[in-house]
């Protein structure tokens, strides 16, 4: 069946060696000699890897109106008397469009190989595509396909390790809950640093509308897309990529394309249905009962020592006979586990269909899906639904309409994983004291430490949330003139978030008769869009010409109520409270934009474009509302040079370089430029007024301008290809929420005040180290770098718990700021820290910035394998160098001080206790007296990791096998996640971070870790 | 096709000529700054708008009012969060979360306050009464009083701000002003706030006789002994404020604004104060992070000390003690200011002080505070043996308000008592913060 038997044994070596790519030109080249005759034409049409045929390809005999599609063979049949040679058109979905030229009248197979991460491939960029060798910008196109399969709850999340330049960090393993997504670095202290999302050309929200507390991190929007339904990713990195974004483009772009059919494609269903278990790699480490008591003696008697007038002694400690009025002895305490309560094997389950195809005027894509993800902390879920029509129609041969539609409801049942002591589960399974029995003397439930029973929050915890989406598009496309297009499309956002929360009166937060809220949150994005695009090739000139206009609309309102005082724990509803209070929220901005684009080719080998984009932000002061932001890119395809076609190895050759401006307004109060009295100050139950903020009519838009110069390079016919960018980002005019002197009687105003630069590198490596008939491997390498300085603040900020992190100038963004600790001295036990100042004594003035959350580098590996029908992928994802704050170890390190209120981790137990013991944790004494300070540098650790993302595999069924079942292609697979992490940190996750703001990263209490899990499933194609 | 062309003109033309009315967007929960305040509606609201600030968490909701009772001996700490600690411990750090909290929440009363003396004052006639300008303009003076009065026995000498701030540039990168014209500010307010307001009865709200309350209370600190003596008897004098008995009359069972006090912050379902959540157990909804200590627990169930007054504290369903004077759920608990209680230990310390014939006075004052909590009259005698014994009633008396620490701090007995021995450590720390971004600012010796 296969031809190789035809050919010379020297043509059979080029192959084995040789990608397909150079299989067909081999061909081509050795079968040249063949006689040209009239004969009938028949062929097979094979998928390059596996060989196997590919029925419903169409195959069009270039120059004619001639095309068949082929049988289920793969085989195809021209009864026509076409002369040879003959020059194919093959496509078909999935798979570069082939052109090939069928010399001989033998049968003529035709590989086509998969779309993949390619030169040739298509590249979704700022309203428009391009091929990937014209391109100047930096952009990184990711095939979700690969990462479909990590539980998380959405996309951005998989990505982690994916894309260059991009940092990740998915902070908890709370699935749906926001990650932290950084595009070559962070320009901004107060507005937001995350990327601007686009979804089939409609800006997205992606601010969680969660107002109720979960104690730090709060819901993804991003969650709400189902990964199935996207075609591809795109993430726009340097200012030539993002200008056309304008006044978003400042923190990269992602762009996200949904599935479409394609017209002339037979109807496929593709069905994909997965189970998988998680569960946490490992918990933290407690001490028992009695060492808790232990440590609580020592403490005692220790601070006994150093102060006599405290009379605390041995006679006295805590932990004596309970005859002599104590608690008992260490020895007599008993154990209670909390955490094996909490947590739990979590359960995974996914299930996507999908209906393609399309006729010769209209194509279409139906698709739905239900995701179902457990926490692995109990009871909190996501449960997403959802359901996706894209169609599009031609009306004529010059006129064409589309709808991209996506439905998404997620609910979710939460509960409070992160800070804070009400209704804290994770913080009261994993803070309270071991010892402590859940049940008091008469064997009631109670809660310890301050925090809630956690029998009693398991049993009635009660929160949960409703996200319903729509993110939609309508579009027009008309060809005005044969080179002139034009486009109007209109696009909806709109998220309706309904939460809401019972505590009853078992819990504390509904002590002592009972508390309900109610709120539903609507955040409404409307976007009208009109593109006129003019594209002419001629000769060597290839020049086009875009202009377009942007309205865009973002309006949020939220109603809220609560309740208090209810009969009893049956009643529920807000309704039936005795006291009810509500509250109402309404804000809205609007951004008008122009935006052109002009780029020009010369001979296929010099690319130049220019960009701009006009916006106007109502959020700023009268005079700054407009923004200017300008962009020039140059690329140099040098491999088209004739000087460099004779050199063998080098088969790709590209040096780029671009420069512009992008700006950012995100984040900020939709009113931040006016003074303003507000409301919402009543006393006596009449309404207040009074002032709430100090006008800066010079509010403006801030300015991030980048030089990115990147070369891409590949080898021995694109096996080896390499792409290296460099960049520097400088943004001026940073918003800044100014700290102002209180004697105003304001803390703050918005300013233009801070300059922050980002410069780093970032190299993709991709290798086709093994590619035959039978097996392929396929590496993908990307590591990178940012450097972040806040090159301009004029007073330093405080931020996160304990003032953690300092934004200072000259240092990082989110620099720790900590009393640094030098050792223990192995003669007092105590801690001896860094005196700054050298004024002898331990003070604010002696904390100093030592280390940030930045990396040093980050990055990924990615090895894919096929034989036969198997595959399988590593998955490796690291970063090295950034430090993240213990602070789960801060509070479980008290060193007994803190007794009953919080529990004691086993490494306490390595204290100091007599002279010439040598170790780092001191001396138990009292808490921020000196050994157990608040910020010290002991919980600051080396985040660095090293983590096996996922590692797959997969078997496809031999097509005979699927035909006889009717279907097309059958995969079964199994996923395995972060099945090993290796760090030095002692915390359950590198990557945790507690705080919901972007300032407040890197510190780690009370968040869930990621989980290990594995998954099963099944992919059918029919 | 030229239907489609026009189309797009039509709509890149309605986009232009639209575009300033499109980019013109109203905020609906706030007014432009430009003349919030222009007839009587809009001053009262505004003046409700300073009394809320005094009621804020920040200031007479909890964090002022915390350091006055956490820094004394009456409470433990039983959470995680060490600024509450520190003063327990008498080892407040400058970068402390609270007294900033504190300070922010006080220089804010003070501009809301300025705004509503500067805009009401300047009000033409006919906009409102006389009377009435006078009245709201007289009691932001006084809250105006109360916030420099709170400062300087806190921090000492502060910067004294009397001009609302209009733009970024202002009140910012002024100097402190020493203590005695930190307290000159506060009674030439009081002053004037006395000769603005009527003589009326208002326990949530200022009028003539709060003024002189705290009047009283300020020649107290002042040891002006004879004028804080005659301030209290004004208030003592007029029937309308009364020792209610027993003592917990003026907080149990939902009371507020009893005969007992004299000014008292109202707290409602919507305006709430998170007091509460401080104090209560977990089993009524509360943290009890603060938690009555044990020396006090056993003060104040000696019933030869404590007498009735052992309500402040009840015991949790884990047999542990905690206080009760913020209980309410919703957290409607007024914070108490001054009670008439006061004005007595106050008259009765002025008394003592002065000494020779007026011990007597000094002890009838005492012995009606402890009579009504239930007590035998004092066994003291000698000035001394009163002083003492007004400061042991004052602790007991004021537990969980805002007393203890300033007492000792200015009867010079901190030392003895609290052992705080450093005379630096009798004010606190100016926030760490401030110093950063205001130059102007000095810190206290010793921080």
């Amino acid at each position: 069946m296969f031809q190789f038997t035809l050919l010379p044994k020297r043509a059979r070596l080029v192959q084995t060696i040789l990608c397909t790519a150079a299989f067909l030109l081999a061909q081509h080249t050795l079968l040249a000699q063949s006689n040209q005759h009239n004969i009938a034409i028949r062929g097979k049409v094979v998928e390059s890897q596996t060989a196997q045929p590919l029925a419903g390809a169409t195959v069009h005999i270039k120059g004619t109106t001639h095309e068949v599609v082929t049988n289920n063979k793969g085989e195809f049949n021209f009864l026509t008397g076409q002369r040879l040679p003959v020059t194919y058109s093959v496509s078909y979905v999935g798979f570069d469009v082939t052109d090939t030229t069928q010399v001989s009248d033998a049968l003529f197979i035709i590989q086509l190989k998969p779309a993949i991460n390619q030169l040739s491939d298509v590249v979704v960029v700022g309203y428009g595509t391009q091929q990937r060798r014209n391109l100047i910008g930096s952009v990184t196109k990711v095939n979700p396909a690969e990462t479909r399969n990590i539980p998380a709850g959405s996309f951005d999340a998989q990505l982690q390790g994916k894309v260059p330049g991009v940092q990740i960090s998915s902070n908890t393993g709370v699935p749906g809950e926001a990650v932290n997504i950084r595009v070559r670095g962070a320009t901004s202290i107060n507005a937001d640093n995350d990327p601007l999302y686009v979804v089939d050309g409609v800006f997205i929200n992606n601010n969680t509308l969660q107002t109720i507390g979960t104690g730090g991190k709060a819901t993804s929007p991003i969650s709400d897309i189902n990964p199935a339904d996207i075609e591809s990713i795109e993430v726009l990195k340097d200012a030539e990529a993002t200008a056309l974004y304008g006044s978003r483009g400042a923190n990269g772009v992602i762009l996200i394309t949904t599935k479409r059919g394609s017209f002339n494609q037979r109807p496929t269903i593709n069905f994909n249905a997965s189970h998988g278990w998680a569960k946490a790699a490992k918990l933290w480490d407690l001490t028992t009962g009695p060492e808790h008591a232990t440590l609580v003696n020592e403490w005692w008697v220790n601070t006994g020592t150093d102060n006599p007038s405290l009379n605390r002694n041995f006679a006295n400690r805590p932990f004596r006979p309970v005859s002599e009025g104590g608690r008992g002895l260490p020895e007599e305490q008993q154990t209670y586990d909390r955490l094996g309560q909490v947590f739990r094997t979590a359960q995974l389950q996914n299930y996507d269909i999908s209906l393609t195809g399309g006729t010769k005027t209209t194509r279409y894509y139906i698709g739905g899906g239900f995701n179902k993800q457990e926490a692995i902390l109990r009871p909190i879920d996501f449960n997403r639904a959802s359901f996706k029509v894209n169609l599009d129609q031609k009306i004529n041969d010059k006129v064409q309409v589309g709808v991209s539609n996506t439905f998404t409801r997620t609910f979710r049942n939460q509960a409070r994983a992160g800070d804070g002591p009400a209704g804290g589960l994770l913080q009261a399974a994993l803070h309270t004291p071991t010892y402590l029995s859940p049940l008091n003397e008469g064997g009631i439930p109670v809660g310890r430490a301050g925090f809630d029973n956690v029998d009693l929050l398991l049993q009635h915890y009660d929160v949960s949330s409703v996200s319903l989406r729509y993110i939609g598009n309508l579009y027009l496309d008309a060809e005005i003139l044969p080179n002139l297009k034009f486009r109007s499309s209109f696009g909806a956002d709109y998220n309706n978030y309904n939460e809401s929360e019972y505590w009853n009166t078992f819990l504390i937060a509904g002590s002592p008769n009972g508390l309900a809220t109610s709120s539903i949150g609507q955040f409404t994005s409307l976007l009208n869009e009109q593109t006129l695009t003019y594209r002419k090739h001629g000769g060597k000139h290839n020049l086009g010409v875009l202009v377009g206009n942007t309205l865009q609309s973002d309006v949020y309102t939220r109603t809220a109520s609560e309740g208090r005082g209810f009969a009893n724990n049956s009643f529920k509803l807000i309704s039936s409270a005795a006291i009810t209070t509500g509250t109402q929220t309404w804000t809205k901005s609007t951004l008008a934009s122009f935006f052109s684009k002009v780029d020009y080719g010369f001979a296929g080998k010099y690319l130049v474009d220019f960009s701009v984009r006009a916006d106007a932000s109502s959020r700023f002061g009268k005079d700054h509302k407009w923004g200017y932001f300008p962009a020039v890119g140059i690329a140099w395809k040098a491999d088209q040079e004739q000087f460099l076609k004779g050199i063998e190895p080098i088969s790709t050759l590209k040096l780029r370089a671009s420069y512009g401006t992008t700006g950012n307004q995100n984040g900020i109060g939709d009113f931040a430029a006016r003074g303003l009295w507000s409301g919402g100050t009543p006393y006596q139950g009449s309404a207040g007024t009074a002032p709430q903020q100090l006008s800066n009519k010079d509010l403006r838009w801030e300015k991030t301008t980048q030089a990115n110069v990147g070369v891409d390079l590949g080898l021995f016919r694109d096996r080896l290809n390499v792409e290296f960018n460099v960049y520097h980002k400088y943004t001026r005019d940073g918003l800044l929420l100014v700290s102002q002197p209180a004697t105003s009687g304001f803390n703050s105003y918005w300013s233009n005040a801070a300059e922050i630069s980002n410069r780093g590198f970032e190299l993709v490596i991709n290798t086709t180290n093994i590619c035959n008939r039978n097996f392929t491997w396929n590496t993908s390498f990307n590591i990178a770098q940012n450097k972040n300085r806040i090159e301009k603040l004029d007073a330093p900020l405080k931020y996160g718990s304990r003032d953690l992190i300092l934004q200072q100038q000259g240092s990082p963004l989110y620099s720790f700021w900590v009393y640094r600790q030098l050792y223990v001295d192995p003669q007092t036990g105590n801690a001896v820290y860094d005196d700054v100042n050298g004024d002898g004594k331990i003070t604010t003035g002696d904390r100093q910035i030592y280390g940030s959350i930045w990396p040093k580098f980050f990055g990924g590996l990615t090895n894919n394998f096929n034989y036969r029908g198997f595959d399988a992928g590593v998955f490796l994802s690291f970063q090295y160098g950034n430090k993240i704050y213990n602070h789960n170890r801060f509070f479980g390190e008290g060193g007994g001080a803190r007794d009953a209120a919080r529990v004691i981790l086993a490494s306490n137990f390595d204290r100091w206790q007599k002279p010439g013991d040598i170790t780092n944790v001191p001396r138990t004494d009292g808490i921020n007296v000196n050994n157990y300070r608040d910020g010290g540098s002991r919980w600051l650790e080396d985040g660095s990791f090293l983590r096996l993302r996922s590692l797959s595999v997969g078997y496809t069924l031999p097509k005979e096998a699927t035909q006889k079942a009717g279907l097309q292609t059958i995969r079964f697979y199994a996923v395995g996640t972060n099945l090993f992490t290796l760090t030095k940190y002692t915390g359950l996750d590198p990557e945790s971070s507690a705080g919901s703001g972007q300032n407040e990263q890197g510190i780690d209490l009370g968040t869930p870790p990621q989980p290990r899990g594995i998954q099963i499933g099944v992919n059918l194609t029919l | 096709m030229n239907t489609i062309k026009y189309l797009g003109l039509l709509l890149t033309l309605v986009a232009l000529t639209s575009c300033e009315k499109y980019l013109d967007v109203e905020p609906r929960a706030s007014i432009s700054d430009d003349q919030p305040i222009f007839d009587k509606a809009s001053a009262e609201t505004a003046l409700r708008g300073v009394y809320s600030a005094l009621s804020d968490g920040g200031y007479y909701g909890t964090s002022f009012q915390s350091i006055g009772y956490l820094s004394g001996d009456n409470i433990q700490w039983t959470g995680s969060q060490s600024q509450v600690q520190e003063f327990i411990n008498h080892k407040v750090n400058a970068d402390n979360s609270t007294i900033n909290a504190a300070w922010i929440a006080i220089y804010r009363t003070i501009n809301r306050a300025n705004n509503v003396i500067k805009r009401v004052g300047a009000l033409e006639e006919g906009k409102l009464s006389t009377a009435l300008q006078n009245g709201i303009v007289g009691e932001a003076y006084f809250i105006r009083a109360l916030a420099y009065f709170d400062l300087a026995r806190t921090w000492g000498g502060v910067p004294l701000i009397t001009e609302p701030s209009l733009s970024q540039k202002d009140n910012i990168g002024v100097p402190r002003s020493s203590l005695t014209e930190t307290y000159n500010q506060v009674i030439s307010d009081l002053d004037k706030a006395e000769a603005l307001l009527p003589p009326t009865t208002d326990r949530h709200r200022a009028t003539q006789k709060t003024v002189w309350a705290l009047k009283s209370r300020y020649y107290l600190y002042q040891k002006n002994w004879v004028k804080a003596e005659e301030y209290a008897t004004k208030v003592i004098d007029d029937t309308n404020y009364k020792l209610l008995k027993p003592y917990n009359a003026f907080f149990a069972n939902d009371a507020r604004g009893t005969q007992e006090s004299v000014f008292e912050i109202f707290y409602s379902t919507t305006e709430t104060n998170s007091h509460r959540g401080q104090w209560q157990p977990q089993e009524r909804g509360g943290t009890r992070q603060w938690a009555p200590s044990d020396a006090f627990v056993a003060l104040v169930n000696d019933p030869l000390i404590g007498g009735n007054r052992n309500v402040l504290v009840a015991k949790d369903n884990q047999n542990r003690w905690y206080g009760n004077l913020y209980y309410r759920n919703p957290a409607t608990d007024p914070s108490y200011i001054i009670r008439i209680s006061e004005l007595y230990l106050i008259r009765a310390e002025a008394r003592a002080q002065q000494g020779g014939a007026k011990i007597g006075g000094a002890l009838s004052e005492l012995n009606a505070v402890r009579d009504r909590a239930g007590l035998a009259n004092t066994t003291a005698a000698t000035q001394e043996e009163v002083l003492l014994a007004i400061e042991a009633e004052r602790r007991i008396e004021f537990a969980f308000e805002p007393h203890r620490w300033f007492d000792l701090v200015r009867t010079g007995r901190a030392a003895a008592v609290l052992h705080v021995t450093d005379p630096n450590r009798l004010v606190l720390p100016l926030p760490a913060e401030q110093l950063l971004i205001d130059k102007a600012l000095v810190q206290n010796d010793g921080y």
